[in-house]
């Protein structure tokens, strides 16, 4: 399944770059998240716990960035899997100044299993949009 | 005997069973209580495809009221592969030990106080996957390099055979005019009852014997192979079904795996354990029928006579093969020609792993997706010929005077009138008039479009067809089996009451009251005055590995069997009337419940008084009578039950109805709906015990059909992932896409059975998908769209016209 969107930050694109690389802003702007952690540079694990429909469980993740070229781009790849299933994949990040704004390009791969993809699947890209959207909105709660 | 006068046989007597199931007051699986009864919830796997490297449990154990967790390692310790009728090595455990197969595959299990606590520590189990490439496609499975599901087979390949019935394909093909062939697939669907799966089970450790209860359907061979499978004798486990059970239609036979589960579960927990299916589990895991993929030829003379039928026809059976696989292939054997007079035959048969849910005996096993094949073809035939669909089927049935008819497979066909009960069905549409009307549509640019369809509706499996799944140079060296026995109790208490006790354990079909006017005919009672028992248990009822509500039995053997047990009884009777009476036996008439010397109604003596002297005064038996009391029992198996002979040929099935379908569709070019314009049912299950039953089967077999046909299928993505957990996304017909079906009957007794009744709760749900088909392709042959899959979707029907439109312009 294709997720991709633009989000505009209303801060300069080196702010936004380096609260997204920030394990404590993550931490706080990711919906449900329970616990982050960064193991080795790069590498991070993630307990997130969701409450919404279809997808409600507790998730335990891997993802790590790679590809990293500050502040534009990197690669985020990773998965988890919780009661509901799991759910991997990957996705291009980018970042581009205009003006005093920041868009943050995401364009991601994902693939679910187990219920997630036998009661979700026509509800996750919803789910995921929504989710991103709560995510960037506190993101921006972070920048401010 | 009262036996030929039938006053109540015949009549649409009330539903018996209703009052309590409308007022909540059935006992169904989740109705039952034990003492100390603790609540499992299985864990299962979100892979389809995944070797299992580790499941560790420690952290669910600690979770709050927790009493234990199963996993794959103990069921292998406490189990071996369940027994299966495929020569190579199966290894179907209950649970998955080294590899998991299938999404929804249960990985393990946890007991708690309640459900939701042993969910909450479903998700403190640890368990890593590596994930494996995945093959759900039937035909990619057996190619070369597919990801292999099972090592110690070495392919994806369960089991292959070929088989030659007649003269020879190639010779027979010379003979004929046209050989007409296609690609046909059928999908997977399921039967869905309202009630899902449900087991308790108990472990004594002290008899080392367990007690389940589970809402099974039989057949009772899985109750044996269940035992092997625990490596116990057959009589350390007892199975009882409760009085109700919402539904089987097949799916419900799967259930043992899971009696064999929690059997294992209770007796490592050491305590009752009570699990019920939810939805999402059996949607994803429980059972549905095989998809197909058939390879369909038919050669045929120019005059319409069909020939031969040659098929290679593909099964998947899913992740593993269980019984009484692989019987989806072999079940039909016996009627593999329907309803016409085709002495040659030409089959391959594969039976293929995918990783994709298991299957079981759905509703018309293996006659749908059979049927779906040769019905469409022989449409294709027609068309190629320029003849009339009718015309083809009137060219090619077995005529009324050539009963007895053996097919060329060995099915033994003991009556029928085809050729006048397909007659029926034209009429009952009213065929010419709406030949002539989809003319006039087709000149006004509308889709209008008629199916037929013609097929044989076999009941009453005899176990010899899964032998078929061996050659004959394998089944040599094993026992031969065969047979089709079903058991019945008619007890006639010291009051003189009757209990009827039966192991066809109903699941709706209103078994009680068909039961009650039977022997209300029989002995001249009143049916509300019969007490049938409807529970089912393995240790105190009649039973046999044939035993069950499966295979529209009831009406056929189940029947019989009660008839036959009630005459034991009456004969008794008889003979302790002409004893009190001081008269011959042969002087003896009984009518009306009574019991009088010829001549003598005045003098006469009822079956109270009967049963009282049988149960009260046992010192004054007649002479030579040494069993007190009144009852009778039966386990009738049919005579044409044999093993299959040295040819495959083998009479799959006891009784053979007909089945005539005729459907009249019109197609929205604009949004590909499907209008039903005109339907009509015409079945010949011989004697109708109940028309109003019999009817409710016609229609709800319809109904399982069109779901099939049009609207369900348990879809899987590329990796194996299951898309369709939820009501949502499995789409079953409702009462709003229940068109209306003029149902009538072409009444042929059976000679095979004590009442002339043949099963009839299978019909339509073989006859329905290639009308469906046939009147779809038909509606649609002006744009040159065909018709070669279900279910045919008004997404899909939208992309065939949208397709051919492109084409044409």
């Amino acid at each position: 399944m294709k997720i991709e969107g633009t989000y505009t930050f209303k801060v300069p694109q080196q702010k936004v770059w380096d609260t997204f690389n920030s394990v404590e802003h993550l931490q706080a702007a990711l919906p449900g998240c329970q616990k982050l952690e960064e193991t080795e540079p790069g590498k991070f694990d993630v307990f997130l716990k969701i409450g919404i429909s279809a997808v409600k469980g507790k998730y335990k993740g891997k993802f790590e960035i790679a590809d990293s070229q500050p502040p534009n781009s990197y690669k985020l790849m990773g998965g988890g899997k919780g009661l509901p299933g799991y759910v991997k994949g990957e996705a291009a990040i980018s970042l581009a100044q205009e003006g005093e704004d920041t868009i943050l390009t995401y364009d991601g791969d994902v693939q679910v299993g187990g219920l997630l993809a036998g009661i979700g699947q026509r509800m996750i890209g919803g789910i995921s949009k929504m989710m991103l959207e709560q995510f960037f909105k506190n993101m921006d709660k972070e920048l401010s | 005997m009262s036996g030929e006068k039938k006053k109540w046989v015949g009549t649409s007597y009330k539903r018996k069973e209703d009052m309590r199931l409308l007022t909540g007051r059935g006992t169904f699986m989740d109705d039952i209580m034990l003492p100390n009864m603790k609540h499992a919830a299985i864990l299962r796997s979100p892979y389809a495809h995944a070797r299992l490297l580790d499941v560790d449990i420690s952290e669910a154990l600690k979770a709050p009221g927790v009493i234990g967790v199963v996993t794959g390692e103990d069921v292998k310790q406490e189990s071996k592969p369940f027994p299966c009728g495929v020569t190579i090595p199966t290894k179907y455990y209950s649970c998955a030990v080294d590899k998991v197969r299938f999404v929804g595959e249960p990985v393990a299990v946890v007991v708690a106080d309640n459900r939701y606590l042993a969910e909450d520590a479903l998700d403190l189990i640890e368990v890593d996957y590596e994930p494996l490439e995945a093959v759900v496609n039937i035909e990619k499975a057996i190619e070369p390099g597919a990801p292999v599901l099972h090592e110690n087979i070495g392919s994806n390949i369960y089991n292959h055979r070929f088989f030659k019935y007649g003269t020879d394909w190639d010779t027979v093909c010379q003979e004929a005019d046209e050989v007409v062939k296609w690609k046909f697939n059928f999908p997977k669907y399921a039967g869905s009852p309202i009630e899902t799966y449900g087991v308790i089970a108990t472990y004594s450790p002290y008899d080392k014997a367990y007690v389940v209860y589970n809402n099974y359907q039989g057949p009772f061979v899985n109750h044996a192979l269940t035992a092997m499978a625990l490596g116990i004798a057959e009589n350390k486990m007892r199975w009882i079904i409760p009085t109700d059970v919402g539904g089987g239609f097949g799916c419900k036979t799967g259930i043992y795996p899971y009696c064999a589960l929690m059997s294992i579960v209770a007796k490592k927990t050491g305590v009752t354990v009570k699990w019920i299916e939810d939805r999402r589990e059996h949607l994803m895991a429980s059972a549905t029928c095989t998809d197909r993929v058939t390879y369909m030829e038919a050669a045929v003379r120019k005059d319409g006579k069909i020939l031969a039928f040659k098929d290679k026809a593909m099964d998947t059976t899913g992740g593993y093969i269980r019984a009484p696989e692989p019987g989806c292939a072999y079940r039909s054997t016996g009627n593999h020609t329907g309803a016409y007079d085709i002495r040659n035959v030409d089959r391959e048969v594969y039976i293929v792993a995918t990783n994709k849910g298991l299957t079981a005996p759905l509703r018309g096993y293996g006659c749908q997706e059979l049927y779906f094949s040769t019905e469409r073809i022989t449409d294709m035939a027609a068309a190629k010929l320029g003849m009339d669909p009718a015309e083809i089927r009137f060219k090619n049935f077995i005529q009324p005077e050539q009963m007895p008819y053996t097919t060329a497979t060995g099915g033994y066909y003991d009556v029928g009138n085809y050729p006048a009960a397909f007659q029926k069905c034209l009429d009952l549409v009213e065929y010419d008039k709406m030949r002539e009307y989809q003319k006039k549509a087709r000149a006004e640019g509308r889709l209008v479009g008629i199916g037929l369809a013609s097929v044989t509706d076999p009941s009453v499996t005899n176990i010899a067809y899964v032998a078929i799944g061996k050659t004959v140079e394998e089944r040599k060296n094993e026992r031969d089996k065969s047979g089709s026995g079903e058991a019945a109790i008619v007890k006639v208490d010291p009051l003189g009451g009757i209990t009827v006790i039966c192991s066809t354990n109903p699941q709706g079909q209103g078994h009680e009251t068909v039961i009650s006017q039977i022997i209300a005919d029989e002995f001249g009672v009143h049916p509300d005055d019969v007490v049938v028992d409807s529970v089912v248990d393995s240790s105190d009822r009649l039973y046999s590995i044939t035993t069950g509500s499966f295979s529209s039995r009831f009406a056929s053997s189940g029947t019989t069997s009660i008839v036959k047990a009630a005459r034991q009884c009456i004969e008794k009777a008889n003979k302790i009337a002409a004893h009190l009476l001081k008269v011959e036996v042969e002087d003896i008439v009984f009518e009306e419940g009574k019991f009088f010397a010829k001549g003598k109604p005045e003098k006469a003596i009822n079956l109270r008084h009967i049963a009282g002297a049988a149960h009260w005064n046992q010192s004054n038996l007649p002479e030579g009578m040494e069993d007190a009391g009144l009852f009778g029992t039966s386990m009738y198996t049919f005579p044409t039950s044999q093993p299959p002979d040295d040819q495959d040929r083998v009479n799959s099935s006891n009784t053979y109805g007909f089945v005539a379908e005729a459907i009249v569709v019109e197609i929205d070019q604009e949004t590909g709906q499907v209008s039903f314009l005109k339907w009509a049912s015409v079945h010949d299950a011989g004697t109708i015990l109940n028309p109003q039953i019999v009817r409710g089967q016609v229609l709800g077999s319809i109904v399982g059909a069109i779901g099939g046909s049009m609207y369900e299928e348990q879809a899987y993505d590329e990796n194996g992932q299951c898309l369709t957990a939820s009501f949502a996304d499995y789409l079953c017909p409702t009462a709003m896409e229940m068109p209306k079906v003029d149902v009538d009957h072409f009444e042929s007794p059976s000679v095979l059975t004590a009442l002339g009744s043949k099963g009839a709760g299978e019909g339509s749900s073989m006859s329905v998908p290639p009308a469906i088909g046939n009147a779809l392709a038909d509606a649609l042959a002006p744009l040159g769209a065909v018709i070669d899959e279900l279910p045919m979707t008004p997404s899909k029907i939208w992309h065939l016209i949208d397709k051919a439109k492109a084409k044409t312009n």
